[in-house]
């Protein structure tokens, strides 16, 4: 950027946006005032176009602390403890340097954690990415996993979780959403507000490069094929550096010394000194010169935007600069005062003596919206809803579960988070692969409760059906997070879509969140935070990624230590299937890997009978009378009940006849992807028990069969044979073929 | 048909932050008194020994090598190829 666009009004503004400024300000700007403004209008800062879409979302409950709007939601769990949690996108960076856009991301979202007093405890990821055998999947998916790894285990926090989706629709725009979670004393809250004039503003950690400039501007646009070479929008992090800052912002809230604290993520220092201003009703002055830059050559509009990492935001009363200098020379980081908060109103920059950007900090922090298009996409009509294909002959089945089982989006992430430390903390109940949702014990904070995390997308059901498939997701979240045994109490999301100027993409979007608010006001999990992610698009082939929602859900365990995982325990147990079986094979792991269809119905969810199952899957693991449970999702019955067998290395001998579905076709009993139901297994004393539990809201809980000690996979429909398969060659194809796609055949097993 | 020693050498970008480099002269050469060093940065180096027509095949190949299997990211970092020997 040059003073020149700046002289002809060349600005990367649209005309609303010009208006909103001139109008306001009946001035030429300043460069750096304009380029404060093209960041802060950005799509990624500014939420222009979802920001009349997404108050749909409910956000309010007994339980919320903190709400969307801040860095992240923050919710009750009880026993003085809040539990604050986010999710957030970082596709493009990440499209493009796969280790360190991943690694970053994870970076920013510690941030975000921290930044609202909590200390980071478990992080969590959801990638999309094309399929699995193409080499360019795999350089990504190498590398992604490589970043999230590195960074998360050298700051020394564990991983709780995550999902992988692989699909065409993410060949150039892959997806990665990274969450973190933390704990804290409710009273350590900190905001991002400046609240008092007189206190003084305080940059700690690395210092300001060129790195990340534009980067929020950068993930507002299409990806294109130069791209490859956009220069200065990768950031690299440091994780070293991160575990300080993290110890060192602890200890300043600890003792009091914190009046107000904001990360700089996307737009930098902009976004802190506008944010922190406009929302406490205060201003911010800082002198520009105190900033230390890498780079002697740097203009000021570049310092103000530059999206550098490890670098944190204080706002501390006058009294206490002193004490706080303290303990970050005690952790050997660097940090400046940049200036004091003013009773102004504005932002205000000073620079070798002159001010050079005196904005309205409202000018920055609300810009005006923009009212999106939205048209009903064409692919839509062509789909047939009523599809079902011809149903398999007998001897076909061994070989459709085999299939199924070696599947991209069915097959073992073991590869992905065995590269993670998830013991770090000694936090993990539940670790990653273990059960439906991770839980951690919170031992350290005083308390016998736990909390269950969760992610959840299904961007192939939001293609097909936005609103049923967003829906569905966030129930399906809800399903995990109760598999474990655990209440869940709110979530936060990331809207992955891909162009919002194109009307069809736009309508996807708003059908997606009407989705996810109708089933959070059900299920009364309010959502309490969330990131959208717009132009996940590949210009030089024309592909948007599909619709994809992605869920971080949360919810609290009284008892950790009465939290269930998957895993089948002992021979003789007996497997009852919860909930009614539909038939609903849109989108379904069965009718794409089977068939390669697209068609069929994406399931329907009754959100009150959901509401219903969840209630009292909690309550019979409360009450010690389940030995492992599981939710159904991708792949249907059959996969939820293998993954079980495959958790526990023991087998399953089982009929499906008392299967309460509207159908009595065995396939779609076997992989039709109806949610809110769940695999449980139980002792014999404890069968009339779970049956009465779920009898009083008329949820079927059918007996189907028992688990074997020999290991094998029996399952029968009426007098009908259709499963008879070896555990262990269904453990090689499922366990294997992801670290064999990656690292080559291994000779001997 | 003859032998070539190549080296290609893979750096983050002129401008990127590069951790390794910062702290080897923080926590090292600065805190053990050198205090003269004002800036390090750190990469690596792949000696490659291969069987070429002559030096110019050699340099290609390396290229072709490094692109077609992505032992660099040229969106994070600049790499150098020096034909060392015939």
């Amino acid at each position: 950027m040059t003073q020149e666009t700046v002289k002809k009004n060349e600005l990367n503004l649209t005309k609303e946006e010009k208006e909103a400024v001139f109008t306001t300000l009946k001035r030429d700007l300043t460069l750096p005032e304009a380029a404060m403004l093209e960041v802060m209008n950005s799509e990624h800062c500014s939420y222009k176009s979802s920001r009349p879409v997404l108050p749909k979302l409910p956000t309010e409950g007994p339980q919320v602390i903190c709400g969307p709007g801040e860095d992240a939601g923050v919710v009750d769990i009880g026993d003085g403890l809040a539990l604050v949690f986010k999710l957030e996108s970082h596709n493009h960076p990440s499209a493009l340097d796969p280790y360190n856009g991943a690694a970053t991301g994870i970076g920013g979202i510690i941030r975000d954690i921290l930044c609202m007093g909590a200390r980071p405890i478990g992080l969590l990821d959801s990638f999309r990415f094309g399929p699995l055998s193409n080499p360019h999947t795999k350089w990504l998916l190498k590398w992604v996993t490589k970043g999230v790894g590195d960074y998360g285990n050298c700051v020394g926090i564990a991983n709780a979780g995550g999902e992988i989706e692989f699909d065409p629709s993410f060949q150039v725009n892959c997806l990665i959403n990274v969450g973190c979670f933390g704990v804290m004393r409710k009273e350590e809250l900190a905001l991002s507000r400046a609240t008092t004039p007189g206190d003084k503003l305080i940059l700690l950690g690395g210092s300001t490069g060129r790195d990340g400039i534009g980067g929020a501007s950068f993930a507002s646009k299409n990806i294109t094929d130069e791209s490859e070479s956009d220069r200065g929008a990768v950031q690299i992090g440091d994780p070293y550096m991160k575990k300080l800052i993290i110890d060192a912002t602890l200890e300043a809230i600890q003792v009091g010394l914190v009046a107000g604290l904001k990360d700089l993520g996307a737009a930098g220092v902009t976004c802190s000194i506008s944010e922190t201003a406009d929302a406490g009703g205060t201003g911010t002055e800082i002198d520009l010169e105190k900033i230390r830059i890498r780079e002697s050559d740097m203009e000021p509009w570049e310092i103000l935007v530059s999206e550098s990492q490890e670098r944190m935001f204080f706002i501390v009363k006058p009294e206490n600069v002193e004490k706080i200098s303290a303990i970050f020379k005690k952790y050997d980081l660097p940090y400046e005062i940049l200036g004091t908060v003013t009773d102004s109103g504005h932002c205000v920059v000073k620079y070798k003596g002159q001010k050079i950007v005196d904005l309205p900090a409202h000018l920055l922090t609300k810009p005006p919206t923009t009212k999106r298009k939205t048209r009903k996409p064409k692919y839509l009509s062509k789909l047939d809803q009523k599809w079902l294909p011809k149903e398999p002959k007998v001897e076909e089945y061994n070989d459709l579960c085999r299939r199924l089982m070696a599947s991209d989006n069915i097959i073992s992430r073991e590869w992905v988070y065995r590269q993670y430390d998830t013991e770090i903390g000694l936090h993990s109940v539940v670790k990653s692969g273990e059960g439906d949702a991770g839980v951690f014990r919170l031992q350290e904070f005083g308390t016998k409760r736990g909390v269950a995390v969760t992610f959840d997308g299904n961007s192939s059901q939001c293609y097909l059906d936005p609103y049923n498939g967003s829906a569905a997701l966030l129930v399906e979240a809800c399903c995990n997070i109760a598999a474990v045994g655990a209440k869940p109490l709110a979530f936060t999301d990331c809207l992955n879509f891909g162009n919002p100027e194109d009307p069809e993409v736009f309508w996807t979007f708003e059908k997606a969140v009407e989705g996810l608010a109708d089933a959070a006001k059900v299920l009364e999990v309010p959502c309490v935070g969330g990131n959208v992610s717009f132009y996940n698009h590949d210009e030089a082939n024309n592909v948007a990624v599909k619709p994809s929602p992605v869920v971080f859900v949360a919810g609290v365990l009284e008892d950790a230590t009465k939290a269930v995982n998957k895993k089948l325990k002992a021979a003789d147990e007996f497997i009852f299937l919860v909930g009614e079986t539909k038939t609903e094979l849109g989108g379904s792991e069965y009718a794409k890997v089977a068939y390669n269809s697209e068609n069929g119905l994406v399931p329907q969810v009754d959100l009150s009978k959901a509401k219903l199952i969840i209630q009292d899957i909690i309550k019979v693991i409360k009450e010690g009378l389940v030995t492992a449970c599981h939710d159904i999702s991708k792949g249907g019955f059959f996969v939820a009940l293998t993954e079980m067998a495959l958790a526990g290395n023991l087998g399953f001998d089982i009929n499906l006849r008392r299967i309460v579905a509207d159908t009595e076709r065995s396939d779609i009993k076997l992989f039709s992807e109806t949610p809110a139901r769940f695999i449980i297994t139980t002792k014999e004393e404890n069968i009339e028990k779970i049956i009465a539990t779920f009898a009083r809201h008329e949820i079927p809980a059918s007996f189907l069969g028992k688990v074997s000690s020999e290991k094998r996979l029996v399952i029968q429909d009426k007098d009908k044979q259709l499963v008879n398969l070896s555990l262990d060659e269904i453990n090689q194809v499922w366990k294997y073929r992801l670290e064999e796609e990656m690292e080559g055949k291994k000779e001997e097993r | 048909m003859a032998d070539f020693k190549c080296e290609i050498i893979i750096e983050g970008k002129k401008n990127a932050r590069d951790p390794e480099g910062e702290t080897i002269m923080r926590d090292l050469m600065i805190k053990h008194g050198y205090d003269m060093v004002h800036s390090v940065r750190s990469g690596k180096i792949l000696r490659v020994n291969l069987t070429a027509k002559d030096a110019k095949e050699a340099e290609a190949i390396c290229w072709k090598m490094v692109n077609e299997l992505r032992i660099y990211n040229p969106v994070a970092h600049s790499c150098t190829i020096k034909v060392l020997t015939e």
